[in-house]
């Protein structure tokens, strides 16, 4: 049973980055960091204990999203989800990212969570995670040490496990420029409008006329992280998208993911419906492109 | 132009600024002097087991807990949180096998979330910590979830009086052949040309209201104990009360908080015992106690769930010959409703078609589920869900169509209704029938879906109901109003009637308004003092408005009564004589010889010796009106839903486009709220038909028991809707009105599982009808559709 009352910590609230490494540093696993506190406020109330948590309200210039052709989104770890619904950019160049941002949740949570805080939690189920495991990116990782960047497909390293350092703060999360002819699109289903998923699904396609030059496929609530599906991905490569090729793809589908019954589903339904989803991503990405 | 100035006008709901400003005090806002705060320890790990240790040491070293109680403790007086037992006779209770069958605290966990014990801190967060260490070892017991499982040979006994663990099935002294209805069914359905049979599920579904149950209480410096609870039933609550703790109702005191919602999940009694005990334990402190989500969920009542089978026989032209049925209830842990609901499961069955013979058997089980108990509509909505379901199945053989035979075959006026011997004083079904088709132009997409292609499919379905207004005469129906005139006319309506939000007092206020010739700011309503009040059963089985009306009705006659007789004294004429004009009686053939209302009550109570006469000026006394009513009838309503929707065949995702609730609804007294009532019945029941359900694991514990898991249809889910209000004046009914209160929840549940028939020709036996079901179904029909 959940409880009205948080268990004790102390709240750190650096004024900078290099503030919060060193923290983060010093602390490692005795920390957890708290940026919207949507996820991590309500599991406290639930079972879940850290000694330490350091805060990152604080930390001035980590709200931006900029677009660069060139270089990609980048988005400083402090954006919020209201805020990629509220960008234009995002709008245009990753409406895959823009499509989960809006059905994220609800108003209140997307005003407060992150995005990457909803990639760092980690769970299969995110929305905003499944969209940018289809779109390609990766997480800035910065420590006393310095920086890295993981490529988000080597992010989740299992059920609710990431990649990230126990003395490393996400600052940045990089999103793959999109190329002349890119694609996108996110769907999920719910079982009512405002809902965790019971799968998600997000589609990029980059193509070449009715061709597709790559494809990237990624689902999620079908195994213990959101998955990328290498095999459906091939079947498109160098592919005319024909009625033909989709039935195909659709039966390859449930190939690729191990999805489990649990509250919100069956692992039966999430098998027979995940090639639909992805039939329909694609024939939906396939026009964004063009 | 209306001939009423108050009642059928959208008059701002009285507490509707309080309430979107935040200014409603509810029990969880409440903060006193010297306040404790308790906790119950409650067995979360195991549905049935035995404490076979309690050890309250290690809770008592915390600093700031100030005691903690066991079953030893309070008092060992059983009672029953429902409330059916204080509406029969104890005769009718003796048969019907009523049970006090629960405990304060409990050595025997016969649910997931039975108390133990309870911890009083001086911080609910103290009391909290101390509560996780109390120690408490269980020895687990059988579990059993299911009526079929109850029922087998060699399963624990829940109760030794309750043989297979049946709570109750209908009496035979009252119900020969344990079967309710009319003529011989087994005899008539031979008759039949054509036969449906089968045997459904209906969920266990919860009331969901918006706030947590939370108690206050406190035995003060006189040795009263009051209460702050935010029942349904105020009255009840406080003869209950007093009763399990032996006290005299005058030493018990129930204050009522504002009620952020009931549904019936507030009926009876909830948490009040525990709460009581706890501050009759530590005289002059008050306590509270104030549930979480998890636990509000496992300790109030849900609808109850149950198998459900049906048989209906007709003749090929469409005749209804004979219908059988039985349903076996799960009613949980504890007796509760379990007399209560499987009766009337059948009576809303028996109301509403004009079968030739029909013989229901109503049962229910104990199981190791939490309590099953009152939810709008009350055994309706899971009738409705098998009935309207077998009905469209053999219309389908009988290529009959589904609006046009409900005009057939509909019981009306005159016919005998959910009760037998009382019959329809009203009914316009058939009204609500046509227009609810023509609103959703039922037989233009009838013919259009009837060529559809593709993977997309829409179906239209439509149910239709009967409901009551009050429980008479299954239950007594009784409320006390009190009306004062103050001394410049203005009225103070005293009554005992609750609003759980669904805006009963605004509508009270107009019907006291408009009886007494007053403004809606003339009036104002005293609720919520059991020393200020006096009886009223609560706000149950839609009554208040029809029940409750009719008492501030006779209360105000009371009062115009008294007026006339003292204006007859000032104006020195007969009462026969005299007429209301708004504020004002005067003499009919001479209207000038006139005084207004609220002269008559300044003179009352200002009532001065004139020093020339020597006299009184005018007639002496403040005017009290009074009226101890009990309901003559119970008019039902009737109602007609009707449903579009479209299922995704390739996912099993169902969306409703449109939903047409037509009500019969006698006199409409305030628009807005009724068509409001008619939406929010209408998202219950589609939660009921589409996505709720509490499920449990294969230990007995709820798995979903909060709303990240239990998913009721939100605003951006619900579908187009139009609210249709038929009038006809009741002639029982406060100027004619009958309820609505419950109605709106129950038709959409046959209406939408009647359009999924029609979109895909498969029935669905178990509710609620879920993508995983619908894909599975399709599949397992090897149905393809492109």
């Amino acid at each position: 049973m959940s409880s009205r009352i948080l268990p004790n910590f102390d709240l750190l609230v650096p004024n900078s980055t290099s503030e919060a490494v060193n923290l983060l540093a010093h602390y490692q696993e005795r920390a957890a960091i708290l940026a919207g506190g949507t996820d991590l406020i309500v599991a406290m109330k639930m079972n879940y204990e850290s000694e330490i948590l350091i805060s990152v309200s604080e930390l001035d210039g980590l709200d931006y999203i900029d677009f660069d052709p060139n270089s990609g989104l980048h988005i400083g770890a402090k954006a919020t989800v209201s805020q990629i619904l509220d960008n234009a950019d995002v709008k245009q160049h990753y409406p895959a990212l823009w499509q989960a941002a809006n059905v994220f949740a609800t108003p209140q949570i997307r005003t407060a969570a992150t995005l990457a805080g909803n990639v760092l939690r980690g769970s299969p189920a995110g929305d905003c995670s499944c969209a940018l495991l289809a779109l390609g990116a990766r997480i800035v990782l910065q420590s006393t040490e310095g920086k890295r960047e993981v490529a988000i497909e080597d992010f989740w390293t299992g059920y609710n496990q990431n990649a990230r350092k126990p003395s490393e703060l996400a600052i940045e999360i990089i999103v793959d420029a999109p190329q002349s002819a890119t694609g996108s699109a996110f769907h999920r289903m719910t079982r009512v409008n405002e809902d965790l998923a019971k799968l998600n699904g997000s589609v990029r396609l980059d193509m070449d006329g009715n061709v597709c030059k790559s494809a990237r496929i990624a689902m999620g609530c079908v195994g213990p992280t959101t998955l990328r599906l290498p095999k459906t991905e091939k079947l498109l490569q160098n592919e005319e998208i024909t009625p033909e090729l989709l039935a195909h793809v659709a039966d390859m589908v449930p190939t690729e993911i191990s999805p489990i019954d649990d509250k919100r589903s069956t692992a039966e339904y999430r098998l027979m419906v995940s090639g639909v989803v992805i039939k329909r991503l694609i024939e939906q990405a396939a026009t964004a492109a063009n | 132009m209306s001939q009423f100035s108050v009642i059928g006008k959208s008059v701002p709901k009285v507490d509707a600024y309080e309430k979107v400003t935040g200014q409603p005090i509810y029990a969880a806002d409440l903060k006193m002097q010297g306040m404790l705060y308790g906790k119950i320890v409650r067995c979360m790990e195991f549905a049935h087991a035995k404490v076979i240790k309690l050890d309250f040491s290690e809770a008592l070293k915390i600093p700031g807990v100030v005691k903690v109680l066991g079953p030893e403790d309070v008092t060992q007086t059983t009672y029953n949180t429902g409330a059916c037992d204080e509406m029969v006779s104890d005769k009718v209770g003796h048969l019907l096998g009523d049970l006090k069958d629960q405990s304060i605290f409990t050595d025997h966990v016969r649910h997931q979330g039975d108390a133990i014990c309870g911890v009083i801190a001086i911080s609910e967060e103290i009391a909290e910590r101390a509560a996780a260490k109390v120690i408490v070892e269980y020895e687990p017991l059988q579990v059993f979830m299911t009526p079929s499982e109850a029922e087998k040979t060699g399963t624990h006994q829940l109760h030794p009086d309750k043989a297979n663990n049946m709570a109750f099935q209908l009496p035979e002294a009252m119900f020969p052949g344990n079967s309710y209805g009319w003529g011989d069914a087994d005899e008539a359905m031979k008759e039949a040309d054509i036969i449906v049979e089968d045997d459904f599920y209906v969920n266990k579904q919860k009331q969901c209201q918006m706030e947590p149950h939370a108690y206050i209480a406190q035995v003060d410096g006189r040795g009263r104990l009051n209460c702050w609870s935010s029942g349904q039933m105020p009255k009840i609550t406080h003869q209950k009360i007093a009763r399990l703790f032996n006290m005299p109702m005058s030493m018990v005191k129930i204050h009522s908080t504002t009620i952020g919602g009931g549904f019936g999940a507030r009926l009876g009694i909830i948490a009040e015992p525990e709460t009581c005990a706890l501050a009759m334990a530590v005289p002059g402190r008050p306590v509270k106690v104030q549930t979480l989500r998890e636990e509000d969920w496992i300790i109030s009542e849900s609808r109850h769930a149950g198998d459900y089978w049906m048989r209906l026989g007709f003749k090929k032209d469409g005749t209804p010959v004979a219908c059988q049925a039985r349903f076996k209830a799960n009613t949980g842990a504890y007796f509760t409703h379990a007399s209560g609901v499987p009766f009337t499961t059948g009576a809303w069955l028996s109301g509403m078609y004009k079968f030739g013979a029909l013989g229901y058997q109503g049962e229910s089980y104990f199981s190791n589920q939490a309590p099953a108990g009152a939810y709008r509509g009350y055994g309706n909505p899971q009738t409705n869900f098998v009935l309207e379901q077998l009905i469209d199945r053999a219309l389908t053989q009988l290529d009959l169509d589904p609006v046009q035979w409900r005009l057939n075959w509909h019981k009306g006026v005159g016919d005998d209704g959910w009760c037998f011997g009382v019959k329809y004083p009203s009914c316009q079904l058939s009204e609500c029938l046509k227009q609810g088709a023509e609103a959703i132009e039922w037989n233009k997409k009838l013919a259009e879906f009837k060529n559809q292609t593709g993977t997309k499919r829409r179906g239209v379905g439509v149910s239709v109901m009967n409901h009551t207004s009050g429980a008479m005469p299954m239950l007594l129906e009784h409320t006390v109003t009190t009306v004062m005139m103050n001394e410049d006319g203005s009225a103070v309506v005293a009554t005992a009637c609750s609003d759980l939000g669904q805006g009963s007092h605004t509508v009270l206020h107009q019907i006291a308004a408009e009886a007494l010739g007053l403004d809606m700011n003339e009036v104002t309503l005293k609720t919520g003092d059991s020393d200020a009040n006096g009886f009223d059963i609560g706000s149950h089985a839609s009554r208040t408005t029809y029940v409750g009306g009719n008492s501030i009705l006779e209360a105000c006659d009371d009062i115009k009564k008294q007026l006339l007789e003292r204006a007859s004294k000032h104006l020195d004429t007969a009462v026969e004589n005299l007429e209301f004009g708004g504020k004002t009686i005067f003499a009919k053939h001479n209207p000038e010889n006139s005084i207004t209302t609220a002269e008559i009550c300044r003179l009352g109570v200002y009532n001065y010796m004139d020093p020339e006469t020597g006299e009184p000026e005018g007639a002496p006394g403040q005017i009290f009106g009074f009226s101890s009513h009990f309901a003559k009838h119970n008019s039902p309503p009737f109602g007609a839903c009707f449903v579009e929707l479209e299922i995704d065949t390739e996912t099993g995702e169902i969306e409703l486009l449109e939903l047409v609730h037509t009500h019969d609804i006698g006199r409409t007294l305030h628009p807005a709220m009724a068509e409001g009532q008619m939406v929010g019945g209408a998202q219950q029941g589609i939660g009921m038909a589409l996505t709720e359900e509490i499920y449990y694991d294969e230990q007995g514990r709820a798995v979903n028991s909060s709303f990240t898991d239990y998913k009721m249809y939100g605003s951006s889910d619900m579908p187009k809707m139009k609210v249709i209000l038929v009038e006809d004046p009741d002639p029982h009914g406060p100027y004619g009105a009958k309820s609505v209160g419950e109605a709106g929840l129950t038709s959409p549940v046959g209406a939408i599982a009647n359009a999924v028939y029609n979109a895909l020709g498969i029935q669905f036996k178990e509710a609620p009808i879920t993508p995983e079901k619908v894909l599975k179904a399709i599949k397992e029909n090897g149905l393809n559709f492109a």
